[in-house]
Parts: C-alpha cells; sequence; structure tokens
C-alpha cells in the first residue's frame, strides 16, 4: 500500500538534494500529486542546466528525469533593477545568467536586499518561474558570500547531483527483477541516460521491488544485494 | 559580471586549451604590480594575469578575462577570494568541468 502520511525522517533523508526511497515510491502516483509537498527538492543547478531544462508536463519542469521545483544558485551579481517594493538581479555563474526576483515585503527582507551589490558573489535559493518563455528564479533567500570555498563547493554539489540523478538512479532502473541471490547479474547495460526524461518507469520499478517483499528481513536483504551489484559495477561511477 | 560569454573554469594546464577564450581561474598571489599579477594556479604553473588588480591583493584572486597564450590572461574582472581558499579543490573542479562534465557548465 502506498505511504499517505507525510513522513518527515524519509523526506529529508536524502539531504534535501534527492528524494528518499519513501517520497520516490510516492512519486509513482499521477502527475497532478507531483506539486505534493512531501517530494520537493532542492537542487544546485548551474545557469548552464537551468537553460538546459525540458518540460515534463503541464507546468512540470524536470530535469535528468526528477521535477525541478526549488534551486540553489551561486553567481556573481552583474545588474540590479528596483521597482517598489520587488528586486530584481542579474545573477551570473560564469555559464550563465538569470533573473532573480525578490519581493520586499518585511523589514527582514529590506535588511537582505540592501546588502547586495553589484560584483558580490551571491547564494540564491528560489523556484523555477518561466515568464515569456524565459527562466526567471523568484527568490527566497540572496545572501552575500564571504567564504569563497562556497562557489567551489557549489559546483561540485552540482557535479555529483548530477552524477546522482543520471548514473545512480540509471544503475538502479536498470536492473532486471530482484531475486535473492547476490551477484547472480553479471552482464549489465549502458546505464548513462537510460532514463532520460522518463520518471514513471523508474519509480514504478522501485515500487515494484519494494511490494514484493514482506519480511524486513528481506526487504533489507534485497537492499544489500541491490547495493553490492551496484558496487560492483565498473560502469557506475 | 559582464560576461557576454560563458567562462570556462581553468587552472595553469586547461589554459591553453582556451586560447582567445573567456576563462576564469584562481590564482595565488606571487607578485604584482600596477599592471600585472604574477600568480601560481592551482596546479602550480605561473600565470600572469594582466589589468589593474585591487588593492588590496589577498593571498587568493579570481581573474575572468580572456586567456592571451598558454599563461597569460587579460583580466576584466578581479575578486579577492581572501587568504583561506582552498586551491586543491579548485583545481579538482577545473579537472571535471573541462572533462566529464562540460556540458554542464560550457
Amino acid at each position: 500500500m502506498q505511504a499517505n502520511e507525510f513522513d518527515g525522517n524519509a523526506a529529508f533523508s536524502g539531504g534535501g538534494f534527492m528524494p528518499s526511497q519513501a517520497t520516490q515510491t510516492a512519486l509513482e502516483r499521477p502527475s497532478s500529486s507531483s506539486k505534493n509537498s512531501d517530494v520537493r527538492c532542492l537542487l544546485p543547478l548551474t545557469v548552464k542546466q537551468l537553460r538546459d531544462l525540458s518540460r515534463g508536463g503541464e507546468s512540470d519542469i524536470s530535469i535528468e528525469g526528477s521535477d525541478v521545483n526549488n534551486i540553489v544558485l551561486v553567481g556573481m551579481v552583474s545588474k540590479i533593477d528596483n521597482a517598489d517594493s520587488e528586486y530584481t538581479y542579474r545573477v551570473d555563474d560564469g555559464t550563465g545568467w538569470v533573473e532573480c526576483t525578490k519581493w520586499v515585503t518585511k523589514h527582514t527582507d529590506s535588511v537582505e536586499v540592501d546588502a547586495i551589490l553589484v560584483g558580490m558573489y551571491v547564494r540564491v535559493y528560489g523556484q523555477l518561474k518561466s515568464i515569456q518563455s524565459r527562466w526567471t528564479v523568484h527568490t527566497f533567500s540572496i545572501r552575500p558570500i564571504s567564504d569563497f570555498n562556497e562557489i567551489t563547493n557549489h559546483f561540485i554539489e552540482c557535479i555529483y547531483v548530477h552524477l546522482y540523478y543520471t548514473k545512480l538512479k540509471g544503475c538502479m532502473n536498470t536492473q532486471p527483477q530482484m531475486t535473492n541471490s547476490i551477484g547472480g547479474m553479471t552482464a549489465q547495460p549502458q546505464v548513462a541516460n537510460s532514463n532520460f526524461g522518463v520518471p514513471g518507469k523508474g519509480y514504478g520499478d522501485q515500487a515494484n521491488l519494494t511490494n514484493q517483499y514482506k519480511t524486513d528481513e528481506e526487504q533489507i536483504h534485497a537492499i544489500s544485494s541491490m547495493v553490492l551489484q551496484y558496487l560492483r559495477r565498473p560502469a557506475c561511477l | 559580471m559582464d560576461i557576454s560569454s560563458p567562462a570556462a573554469f581553468v587552472n595553469g594546464g586547461l589554459l591553453r586549451m582556451h586560447v582567445g577564450r573567456k576563462v576564469r581561474t584562481v590564482l595565488q598571489v606571487i607578485r604584482s604590480d600596477i599592471a600585472s599579477v604574477m600568480g601560481k594556479s592551482t596546479d602550480g604553473f605561473q600565470v600572469v594575469a594582466k589589468g589593474s588588480p585591487p588593492v588590496p591583493l589577498t593571498s587568493y584572486v579570481e581573474v575572468i578575462g580572456v586567456a592571451e597564450n598558454e599563461n597569460t590572461i587579460r583580466a576584466e574582472l578581479w575578486t579577492n577570494f581572501g587568504d583561506t581558499f582552498d586551491g586543491s579543490n579548485y583545481d579538482q573542479l577545473c579537472r571535471l568541468a573541462n572533462g566529464e562534465f562540460k556540458h554542464l557548465f560550457l
């Protein structure tokens, strides 16, 4: 049976970047429920990745097969426009630029925006929006960067999350039906981009795997087998 | 940042691959004068950045500009990166960003 309650531990166990096992099973529901709050992730992205985004459904935005909603960007502010309580920052991270709009409604917001100057490196948390076929970021938070190791860290995180979605999920989704034997599979198909833009298939497979096993012990054994098989594959990572 | 084209992450060894194009790198400052900075790249090469560096200059500085040749950058933008920047991490990022994950950056 599908879990209908919000499982806080499961939702946040992926560190915020990736949906955990429990939230992945929830994703096999129809796409109208993909806006369910318990499956949203915060993705670190480069502007180049933003520009390469594809649209999955009516208002669904997907990248590497997963819905994109909230994102993190790190870049330099190259332009600031402000009109009344709307501040628009052009943030350039070296791979491209995107406009980030912050609405100032409280005193804390105005303190935040007053600290941002042109030429500063900033970290932006926001939600992707498409306005007149152009991507913009509806900004929740924009903060100056003081430790520049954050810049290196952000881009490495972008690479890691990209790798997670393309290779790790690809490995798991190309597994044949699980059996109780370990190391039973040898020849494996290429996994790169195997599930690009087809999230439903992957999540469906995940649900089948977990539904097969009745007892906790069998489930743990199955998961251990999956991990072992994944680690034995030289093609992965 | 007035970038009309993306700037590639480079270290000293990768600079030669982007001659004539916009690049960005972090240098450890060895010597500076009014018109240039002589620095060590994150992979140990000596690189010269021509332009007007900020005053004062911290130990590490990010330079964004056009690569003139394999060890010179005509700098357009300078950013002080402080004294505690991790050059080895940045070096690894440059290798990844020019290698397997180039499509995420350029």
